[in-house]
């Protein structure tokens, strides 16, 4: 076994390198080295099974790849689909790994989550190596082990995960293993995973048909996606992205796979991103609709109304996948975390904030559908009214804002999406029905808010909107202002706030800060914040500059990795990855950003890839 | 057995479930909305399937009523706390088995197996229904054991 490198001889993977494989339950990320190092079962905010990643070798890895560090000479996504194929060169020779989790199980017997690997040589044999050590939870929880027939079993109670191999390769956990593979003759790699249910046995040669078919099934469900797209191929990916981060039992999108990786590399901005946040989903929910993915954009408004219900009308900041209360904020002892950030938490404390900015989200979402033509049934106009009856009743509150301050102030950003949502309300009540005295109230409470917004929440001597009342600084979730409509798109107003921003928030190149850097109570800094700088493009679509939208956002393409995947935050300097990953929110404001680019008037600009 | 207190206060002890639940609902204990999850087996109109599971589900509360009908019969006592206890296996039984397998049966209810294809709009329950909400088990037990007091008290033990 000399000379296969072992999980602790690993350094951590730039969060650059990783790959993203889902079945639209849970999710795994893929280094560069073949080494799965997150992994959590069986949903998305599960147990970590896999937990490299933030929880260093002890919390174990799954790697399948050439024996000794090899260079990758291609890491891609097969067109249009999720699986994902990485090639080394490994002494004049190829090696590829082709994998995906398998997403749909049509009602047939197979198991609820199924990753199938295959290994393939060409141009003569390679040496490879297959290192499996599952480790269960926060405690790292060493599985109870035995073999069933050909399979590796591995077991902790109610989870049980087997691991099959054609040609049959005797794998132990924690031990890499070694093998030789030739051309023409893959090795396939079968990890079925069973919670609460019977282990179900899968040949490797059935389980890649099963990854063969539901590829074509991605392909197909991309081949719906609106045609005039522009910079279509970066837009599919982004929507197969969003729709692979969302959990099909409830419709719910999870904001990010993982857990704790930094905001500020070895500081402490390091969040649990596993749940649902109203705002990402609302914004998926324009996302879908703009490329004419309906079920999709149905499915989430309906599961948001129906998961706020509890604590309706009072909209949570953020919910688990099937709309229960976000877990109490914990930090896991002994965690090392990537590039030694700690704490490790799990659990989310920004579930108890006031933001008011999620009830204009939200409510926008909703009349964006009504527009379509999908009227709203009695339960979604029911939750909306509350919504916005809240808002008319609460917008002069402090709140936590977008972005989940610890000291709440009342934000401009905020105000200004309160607005949106009794707008919205209103523009939804001129084809459902309303009371009069209710209709009153909203528009009292729309021309209120819009003057006080106006006088407090705007500083001539900046020509800009600001962040906060009586503060001087600026903010980038601001740059939403020209889809809003409390200003004309073209006032001075607007365009004073977006050039304010693109000029004294900028990191560099296309990209911002979302506030100045360092503002926010917390200890360390962080890096620009890449939805800001899809929104600046959607903002500057809005105000006739067409030409520089379609630059800015052909510079931010240039920012994703390779896959195509982006993270929360970049760091200006080095172009690395900051924060969860990949997000769903930069994904969702990538889309936006294109469709606003579609949208928007001109003759002069032919944005097709 | 009291087939006539059967037809009529089987109807009575469904409905003051039902109105048990829609109260529970409506102050925010429970999602568990039985009219909305019964009536979309048959249209996917949320407005119409409340109204279509109203009538399903006090069909079903009749069938119930039967065996509870039966059981004071072959007993031959029927008192509120029998009633009661029947109300509790009846519950534990809608819990633990009903709720859980109703994914496989419902047309527009999710699983959580469910994958991209699925265009379903309900989430699963989950085990005690408590996807609905952590108190749905509880409000489900306390409005089971209402109907249970109900037909105890109704039904005559014959």
């Amino acid at each position: 076994m000399s000379g296969v490198p072992l999980a602790h001889q690993r350094s951590p993977a730039p969060i650059t390198d990783y790959g993203l494989l889902s079945d639209t339950r849970t999710a795994t990320l893929v280094g560069a080295d073949g080494g799965i190092d997150w992994l959590c079962v069986p949903r998305f905010d599960g147990d970590p099974l896999f937990g490299r990643l933030v929880g260093g070798p002890a919390a174990g890895a799954f790697r399948v790849g050439p024996a000794a560090p090899a260079p990758v000479v291609e890491r891609r996504y097969r067109r249009h689909s999720a699986t994902l194929e990485t090639t080394w060169t490994v002494d004049g020779a190829r090696l590829t790994l082709t994998e995906a989790m398998v997403a749909e199980l049509d009602g047939r017997l197979l198991p609820t989550t199924l990753l199938v690997r295959r290994l393939s040589a060409q141009g003569g044999p390679v040496d490879a190596v297959v290192e499996f050590d599952p480790r269960l939870g926060a405690r790292h929880r060493r599985p109870r082990v035995h073999h069933r027939g050909r399979d590796l079993v591995c077991e902790w109670g109610s989870l049980a995960v087997s691991l099959g191999c054609a040609p049959n390769l005797t794998v132990e956990p924690g031990t890499p293993t070694a093998l030789t593979v030739t051309p023409g003759d893959p090795v396939t790699i079968v990890l079925a995973i069973a919670h609460r249910e019977p282990l179900v046995h899968v040949e490797p040669a059935a389980a890649w048909d099963l990854l063969v078919a539901d590829e074509d099934r991605w392909r197909r469900w991309a081949a719906d996606i609106d045609v005039s797209l522009p910079f279509r191929e970066s837009v599919v990916r982004s929507l197969l992205t969003l729709r692979l981060l969302t959990y099909s039992p409830s419709q719910a999108p999870v904001a990010a796979p993982t857990t704790s990786l930094p905001e500020d590399p070895g500081g402490v901005r390091n969040w649990d991103y596993r749940y649902v946040w109203p705002r990402d989903a609302s914004i998926s929910v324009n996302a879908f609709l703009g490329v004419g993915k309906l079920d999709e954009a149905n499915g989430f408004l309906a599961w948001l109304l129906h998961a706020s219900r509890l604590q309706r009308p009072r909209l949570p900041a953020l919910l688990t996948l099937d709309g229960r209360h976000v877990p109490r904020e914990r930090e896991l002892p002994g965690w090392r975390g990537y590039l030694d950030s700690v704490p490790v938490r799990v659990g989310n404390a920004a579930a108890e904030q006031h933001q008011l900015d999620g009830y204009g989200w939200v409510v926008d979402a909703a009349w964006v559908l009504v527009q379509a033509g999908h009227p709203l049934n009695s339960e979604m106009w029911r939750a909306v009214r509350g919504f916005a009856d809240l808002v008319a009743r609460r917008w002069p509150e402090p709140d936590a804002g977008i972005w989940e301050v610890r000291e709440p102030v009342q934000h401009v950003h905020s105000t200004l999406m309160g607005w949106l949502a009794v707008d919205r309300a209103l523009r939804i009540a001129d084809t459902h029905r309303l009371s009069e005295r209710q209709r009153r109230r909203w528009q009292r409470a729309r021309d209120a808010i819009a003057t006080d917004v106006r006088l407090r929440g705007f500083d001539p001597s900046q020509a800009s909107y600001v962040r906060g009342y009586g503060s001087s600084e600026l903010d980038a979730a601001l740059l939403v202002l020209p889809l809003l409509g409390v200003d004309d798109p073209g006032s001075a107003r607007v365009r004073g706030t977006v050039d304010a921003i693109r000029d004294r928030l900028s990191a560099g190149g296309p990209l911002l800060y979302r506030y100045p850097p360092g503002r926010d109570g917390l200890p360390g800094s962080e890096g620009a914040f890449l939805p800001c700088s899809f929104w600046l493009v959607q903002a500057l679509a809005h105000t006739g500059r067409r030409a520089e939208a379609v630059e800015l956002f052909r510079e931010l393409l240039g920012r994703a990795n390779s896959l195509g995947l982006y993270g929360e935050e970049v760091d200006p300097a080095t172009g690395a990855f900051l924060g969860n990953y990949p997000q769903t929110l930069t994904h969702a404001a990538l889309i936006q950003a294109a469709l606003a680019i579609r949208d928007a008037p001109s003759a002069d600009e032919g944005a097709r890839e | 057995m009291d087939w006539a207190g059967w037809a009529l206060f089987g109807i009575v002890a469904t409905a003051a479930l039902t109105a048990s639940m829609i109260t529970a609902q409506m102050v925010g204990l429970t999602r568990l909305d039985l009219p909305l999850v019964l009536g979309t087996i048959v249209t996917e109109d949320p407005d119409r399937a409340r109204v279509a599971g109203f009538f399903m589900h006090l069909a079903a509360g009749q069938g119930f009523a039967l065996g509870y009908a039966a059981v004071f019969a072959v007993l031959h006592r029927a008192t509120w706390w029998i009633g009661a206890l029947l109300g509790a296996l009846h519950v534990a039984i809608a819990l633990t088995v009903l709720l859980p397998l109703l994914p496989g049966v419902h047309p527009r209810m999710a699983s959580h197996r469910s994958g991209p294809a699925s265009t379903a709009v309900l989430e699963p329950p989950g085990l005690f229904g408590l996807n609905y909400g952590v108190q749905t088990p509880a409000v489900t037990a306390v409005v089971h054991v209402i109907y249970g007091v109900v037909l105890g008290l109704l039904l005559q033990a014959r």
